[in-house]
């Protein structure tokens, strides 16, 4: 019974965390607000698409308000903006996990942030080392122009709507150092080592118990076939009575 | 059997010659006397006091849960202690996923191929154990087993691309055999009376190490990457070296205190005449003319198959069709492996209360009424539109496969005495070909959605448990037929042949068939307990 408790109580729980969330920005929307004009570069080489190196490129990101907007107004509730890097689509192919969704809740396209800053119109920059945890894929930029309370208003990006131009592609850390490499080859070889010690070591034990077994089996016998032999005279004598 | 307390003299326990073979051959000639139960205070062969009661074979009639006693206890604790540390690190890599797939660079494809792999390396691997068990011992299978997997625990750190990800899962997941020589090691400890309950203790513990991984691996991960500050990708390698280490441990362990039967190690009793040494092919034949092996295999493998299935596929199914949070959905994935703590015990509680009212038929309808009910609600789980009534149903299908897959295992020790450990590993292999057959028939196709693959594989849970109605045991009958005149020992007798018989090789067959005349049922129970005891000269 108190499986089907933890069940239903479990049950209500989710309910509740699916009631209190909500839909997020629809990134449709924000097709008319593409108001911001964003630029990368990679650092050592100055150019706005290659490769870049994780842990030692840095990504130069500058960002200002598309000159044809000036003095529109369109950037009066625009508080700060998110800078953040997201996958190409070459790079979310057969990966669910990377899918781009229009609800920007659940949109997964950007979801490495890289920085937040105060927005102002003039624009600003800002120099970013490419972290260890940022995995190999093809990427671009986008900024969103947020309000206080961090719901989207507008955005920029480096590559255009098909996303196919000014890719960046980034290298990854393999993850490997060759003291892993080494302890994981070292407890291999313990544990096959420690594994045939114990066995030949028992195989040795059971050969010595058996040349010696072998003298008690011949004593054992001998007794038997003599118990045998007596108590088949014991049931010929107690026939006879 | 043991010598009985009238029957011992000082000179057996001073192991002066002949000792060692007290109660072997001298007492083997005489009349067999129906003994079902030993004095509490029985010993081994060795003269050493039992700490549980025992019956004729020295198998434990009651389990003590909280007791590390030698040997039952002891073993029926190193058993699920080791089997579920192969659990552990064969489903260790599904919760690290989003960090190794970032890593590696894998595709879904990839992913899938991967899950495939994890549940195949263990088909090839139950089939060889359970000839290991039956000619070397429970113990030796287990620990040689558990030690040559853990090198493949250990490359998992190191590997760089796809390929040697998929190949080091397959290669993880031929330490699932451990399964063959936990069950092996129970029905050779506990007695026919509580082998459902042993069974799906040690098999429903060692399961649920599918569970605990996805909670500790996490947990060992963010303690890598936050307090020692590694980077995300070579903590994960790290991560591997616990599963890694845990298979030495556990290997050492049950090498140095494991015990293959009650009264000793195959070795020793070999040399003492007590175990008899068989041979590969006669073992294998016995096991695999047994049409019952094939009925079970088939019937497990709708049994853990969807289990095992359902593990794969169940957190991605929450997470795309209700479009919950990823830690939530594995959140619940990682339920439907804990409750195997639970409901796999149960199941073979189940069967041996059947089986003491109905005997082996109560064991049987115990099996089909569990899987049955189990298929029916895998198809309400694929038809149901709605989170809420998903998750409960899910969690209550869960508990009646899990205890259908214990059920099973209080029949399979009956099904043989020579061959036990064939047909275990025969069984456990079918419950992997069940899950890589369901997962390529609905879950591959993209033709079906994730809801009708569910409600297919249901439908085909049912249609596969159906043949239990073609099991018949001559001596306790089916499901629908009563048993006929054939006793038990006719049944396991006929293992051995003539030749075998005049070298009274098949006596522990013997021995197990006056144990099982449990499975009989209480009202043939009155019947027999009327009748002379059974001889055999």
């Amino acid at each position: 019974m108190s499986a089907m408790k933890i069940a239903l109580v479990l049950a209500v729980a989710l309910l509740a965390l699916v009631s209190v969330a909500e839909a997020g920005v629809s990134f449709k929307s924000l097709n008319s607000s593409r108001t911001l004009t964003v630029q990368a570069k990679i650092q050592a080489t100055n150019v706005t698409s290659g490769q870049a190196h994780v842990g030692t490129d840095h990504l130069v990101i500058s960002w200002a308000l598309n000159s044809s907007f000036d003095g529109t107004g369109k950037d009066a509730r625009y508080v700060n903006v998110k800078i953040k890097l997201c996958y190409a689509p070459v790079s979310q192919t057969d990966r669910g996990w990377r899918k781009t969704k229009d609800d920007l809740e659940k949109d997964k396209t950007c979801s490495k942030g890289i920085t937040q800053q105060k927005y102002v119109s003039t624009g600003n920059t800002t120099t970013w080392r490419i972290t260890k945890d940022v995995p190999g894929a093809v990427y671009f930029v986008r900024v969103y122009a947020v309000d206080a309370v961090g719901t989207e208003l507008a955005f920029g990006q480096t590559t255009d709507k098909t996303k196919t131009t000014n890719l960046i592609e980034i290298v990854p850390i393999s993850g490997r150092h060759v003291s892993i490499d080494i302890a994981a080859a070292v407890f291999s070889v313990f544990s096959v080592g420690s594994l045939m010690g114990f066995l030949s070591l028992e195989a040795i034990k059971q050969r010595k118990a058996n040349s010696k077994a072998g003298h008690f089996f011949r004593a054992a016998f001998t007794d038997i076939i003599r118990g045998h032999s007596v108590l088949r005279e014991i049931k010929i004598i107690k026939s006879k009575c | 059997m043991a010598p009985q307390g009238e029957n011992r003299t000082d000179a057996d326990l001073t192991g002066e010659p002949g000792s060692s073979l007290h109660g072997v051959t001298g007492h083997e000639v005489f009349p067999y006397i129906n003994m079902d139960t030993v004095p509490e205070e029985a010993t081994d062969l060795k003269g050493r006091k039992f700490s549980l009661p025992v019956d004729s074979e020295h198998k434990a009639k009651k389990l003590k849960i909280y007791s590390f006693a030698r040997p039952h206890m002891l073993t029926f604790h190193l058993s699920w202690i080791s089997f579920m540390t192969c659990f552990f690190s064969t489903f260790a890599a599904p919760p690290l996923l989003p960090i190794i797939r970032d890593n590696l660079g894998l595709t879904k494809t990839n992913i899938a191929h991967a899950g495939v792999a994890s549940v195949s390396g263990s088909i090839i691997s139950r089939l060889l154990m359970g000839t290991i068990c039956d000619l070397f011992g429970p113990r030796y299978g287990c620990a040689i087993l558990i030690m040559a997997t853990a090198p493949a625990v250990f490359c998992m750190s190191i590997v760089s691309t796809v390929d040697g990800f998929i190949l080091v899962r397959f290669f993880i997941s031929f330490a699932l055999a451990t399964f063959v020589s936990c069950q092996f090691w129970m029905s050779s400890m506990f007695n026919g009376q509580i082998v459902g309950l042993a069974n799906g203790l040690a098999a429903g513990w060692g399961n649920a190490g599918g569970g605990i991984t996805q909670l500790v691996m996490p947990l060992v991960y963010d303690l890598i990457a936050k307090n020692i500050g590694a980077d995300n990708f070579t903590a994960w390698r790290l991560a591997f070296f616990l599963p890694g280490c845990m298979h030495i441990v556990m290997g050492l362990i049950v090498l140095a205190i494991g015990q293959d039967l009650p009264d000793g190690n195959y070795s020793s009793l070999k040399r003492s005449g007590d175990k008899v040494a068989d041979t590969f092919f006669k073992v294998l034949q016995y096991g695999v003319t047994n049409y019952r092996t094939w009925i079970f295999t088939i019937t497990y493998g709708y049994c853990l198959g969807v289990e095992l299935t359902v593990d794969n596929i169940i957190a991605q199914y929450f997470y795309d069709r209700f479009d919950i949070n990823l830690t939530i959905a594995g959140t619940i994935g990682s339920t439907v492996g804990l409750m195997n703590i639970i409901s796999r015990p149960a199941g073979g509680l189940i069967s041996d209360m059947a089986a003491r009212r109905f005997g082996m038929r109560g064991r049987l309808w115990a099996l089909w009424t569990l899987q049955t009910i189990g298929g029916v609600l895998c198809i309400g789980l694929g038809l149901l539109g709605s989170l809420g009534p998903s998750v409960v149903v899910l969690v209550i299908f869960s508990i009646f496969m899990e205890a259908a897959c214990g059920a099973t295992f209080g029949i399979i020790p009956f099904i043989s005495r020579r061959s036990l450990g064939v047909i275990s590993g025969a069984v456990g292999a079918g419950g992997n070909v069940g899950s890589i057959l369901t997962q390529v028939l609905f879950f591959s196709n993209p033709s079906y959605s994730m809801e009708k693959g569910i409600m297919l594989m249901g439908v085909m849970a049912i249609a596969c448990t159906a043949v239990l109605f073609l099991v018949y045991f001559p001596q306790w009958g089916g499901m629908l037929c009563p048993p006929s005149k054939a006793t038990e020992e006719d049944y396991y007798g006929g293992e051995w042949n003539e030749a075998e018989r005049a070298k009274n090789l098949d006596r522990n067959s013997l021995k197990f068939a006056e144990n099982s005349r449990s499975e009989r049922g209480r009202s043939r129970q009155e019947q027999t307990s009327d009748s002379a005891p059974s001889t055999r000269v």
